[in-house]
């Protein structure tokens, strides 16, 4: 497994502690316990400071699933590293 | 702390263990602080499980008297401008055209003023952290970020008077701007896109130093008793036995400053109540004549017992803190030599060893602020500044014990002693709190109590406080024992019962029974007793007492007792209620 995948999913797992991650593509808001607004934004700060980049509050809408999560972790890293 | 930290803590908290509830108030979304707070706050106090409960945006009034009713075991409250005046925040679009700044200024002045007065008259028990603005004033002010308006000026009066105002409330604790300034740089405070986005205006890094802050507030560790010092270049600089007692030195002139302001902070401790001992390895009456110098800083009065021999200093150590009668862990010992620290530290793991950076003066600064942090107290209480005094007496009672001839009996005959109860239930009783919380040899369970379990315990139907002072011949030890419990009929339920160590071998002990059952007419008192590391002298008597039930508790008739209680010497007094 991948290093960025990995520490995003530790992300995850502080947030929602009763994460299953056998099944991370399951991960939405809908399927997990306790996932609400206010979590949504624990997440996003989570992430933010785990990987040092910023998400622009209007995407926020990108870490309701673990893949898209990811996605747009890789692209902010590769866009920070492209500055 | 980073935030996935602290979101880590929270979930290993102890599920089935007691709660300890935190009020956070704010006037913004608490989001991050929130967690913080309980991370922290849940590394302090391992065997709770912490809960913070926040109050509706934007209502700091309102969130305030809200603790009446919730009643939490502490509360945790930020003041920010927005919260004074709408127009200092950066959420509303309320004007800021200069017509408007004295508006601001007295909005702030009188919403303080109702933050002040709620504050005063809330009925909760518990500390109080407050904790004024902390973010940056936005550029509101039609001066330059250079110069400092009027109004500004203004507005951190208004604020500096609030904090005085309040802080006259013992359970209110502000938190220290300028620490909060060392740790956290202003303008790496404020988060403008989330405070736009979520309501939360923090940065992570600053929201985790202000919980930090407001958790060591609410958790009041306690201080350390006493310290020990070396003496050639610590105390004074230069080698004494080398120099005489002439040349050593601690001032300017002979640049050694930072020695005379250790001295002068040692002095400061003293007349605070830390217990202040030398260990040296020196000829004592060269020392003797070192400490006769007029321009001592540190008087030799003020140090006991002065431990100066050419023996090692760990054994030094374990004779000083014999006279003291205190754990390793309640002491600091500060010695330039870190070869001398090494060897007591093998000796003593539990002592804080600090070492004196001579040559290096800002080390030296830092050290005093390191001490301060350790010593530090809220207020100084009269049993403080008794406690050398005491600490002298009991030695000399303790080398009359052994000097007279026969038993203890005609010491304790001759020692005039009077102890004076008092069965007030005084819940602001601060000295009988510390005694439950800091006293580990006589005592009954070990157990401690934050200040709102105090408070809830004697604000019970039924529960009472008993509280002991003692002096005699030798001079006064001041409040030296405190028990609670509860009466039920004539049975007495003691559920805490401590006696500082300095009134050991008095019968102080059988005398607080004999007053307990005379003072609730009881028949039985029955001991919520629990053994400890520590707890040996408490060991001891509840096995005397209690002979078939030593481990788990006992109980004991009035019978009983007037059959094993022996011979008591004490004048008797008890204090007026209230």
């Amino acid at each position: 497994m991948d290093e960025i995948r990995q520490r995003l999913i530790n992300c995850f797992i502080a947030v929602f502690p009763t994460l299953n991650v056998e099944h991370l593509e399951l991960v939405a808001p809908s399927s997990v316990e306790g996932w609400d607004s206010v979590a949504t934004v624990t997440l996003m700060s989570v992430i933010e400071e785990e990987f040092e980049i910023e998400i622009d509050p209007e995407n926020i809408e990108t870490l309701l699933s673990f893949d898209s999560a990811l996605s747009h972790v890789r692209q902010g890293l590769q866009n920070a590293s492209g500055d | 702390m980073k935030l996935i930290d602290a979101l880590k803590i929270i979930a290993s908290a102890p599920g089935d263990s007691s709660l300890f509830t935190v009020a956070l108030v704010t006037g913004f979304s608490p989001l991050h602080l929130k967690s913080f707070l309980q991370a922290e706050l849940q590394q302090l106090f391992p065997q709770k499980r912490i809960v913070v409960t926040t109050g509706l945006f934007g209502d700091v009034a309102g969130n305030l008297r809200e603790l009446n009713t919730t009643q939490p075991d502490a509360a945790a409250i930020v003041i920010e401008w927005e919260d004074l005046d709408a127009r200092l925040g950066i959420r509303q679009l309320g004007g800021w055209d200069s017509s408007q700044l004295d508006d601001i200024v007295s909005q702030a002045q009188m919403r303080l003023a109702q933050f002040a007065a709620i504050i005063g008259n809330l009925t909760v028990s518990c500390p109080l952290v407050v904790c004024p603005p902390t973010l940056p004033l936005p550029p509101v002010f039609t001066t330059a970020s250079w110069q400092t308006s009027e109004q500004e000026l203004s507005l951190r009066e208004q604020l500096t008077n609030f904090s005085k105002g309040v802080s006259q409330n013992h359970a209110v604790r502000i938190v220290n701007a300028e620490r909060l300034a060392v740790l956290s740089q202003a303008d790496k405070r404020l988060d403008v896109r989330q405070a736009w986005a979520a309501g939360f205006p923090y940065q992570l890094p600053h929201a985790s130093v202000l919980a930090s802050l407001f958790s060591r507030l609410i958790h009041n560790p306690i201080p350390m008793k006493g310290l020990v010092t070396d003496l050639d270049n610590t105390l004074w600089n230069g080698i004494v036995g080398e120099v005489g007692p002439g040349g050593v030195y601690w001032d300017l002139d002979h640049h050694s400053q930072g020695h005379g302001l250790y001295q002068q902070f040692l002095s400061e401790l003293a007349s605070e109540g830390v217990l202040i001992a030398a260990a040296s390895k020196n000829e004592p009456a060269t020392v003797t004549e070192a400490f006769n110098r007029n321009d001592i800083l540190l008087r030799s009065e003020q140090v006991f017992p002065m431990a100066v021999s050419w023996g090692s200093k760990a054994r030094a150590i374990s004779t000083i803190l014999a006279q003291w009668n205190i754990g390793p862990d309640s002491v600091v010992f500060v010695d330039d030599d870190p070869l001398e620290i090494e060897e007591v530290l093998e000796a003593h793991p539990e002592l804080t060893c600090l070492r004196f950076p001579s040559n290096d003066p800002q080390a030296i600064y830092d050290l005093l602020n390191r001490l301060r942090d350790l010593f530090g107290k809220a207020s100084v209480s009269s049993e403080d500044k008794l406690r050398l005094e005491s600490i002298r007496v009991n030695s000399a009672f303790q080398n009359e014990l052994t000097n007279v001839d026969g038993f203890s009996e005609a010491l304790l005959e001759r020692a005039q002693a009077k102890v004076t109860f008092s069965a007030a239930k005084n819940g602001g009783d601060a000295r009988a709190l510390e005694l439950v919380n800091k006293t580990n040899q006589f005592n009954l369970n070990g157990r401690r109590l934050t200040e709102a379990e105090w408070h809830s315990y004697l604000g019970q139907n039924g529960s009472f406080l008993v509280t002991a002072s003692y002096d005699d011949r030798f001079g006064s030890l001041g409040k030296i024992a405190a028990v609670i419990g509860r009466q039920s009929a004539s049975v007495l339920h003691v559920d805490r019962w401590v006696m500082s160590c300095r009134a050991f071998a008095r019968r102080i002990e059988y005398q607080t029974l004999m007053f307990m059952f005379d003072k609730f007419e009881a028949t039985v008192i029955s001991f919520d007793y629990e053994k400890t590391q520590r707890n040996a002298p408490f060991t001891k008597l509840i096995s005397d007492l209690c002979p078939n039930h030593p481990s788990t508790g006992c109980e004991l008739t009035r019978e009983h007792f007037l059959a094993v209680c022996p011979r008591l010497f004490h004048q008797v007094l008890e204090a007026p209620d209230g």
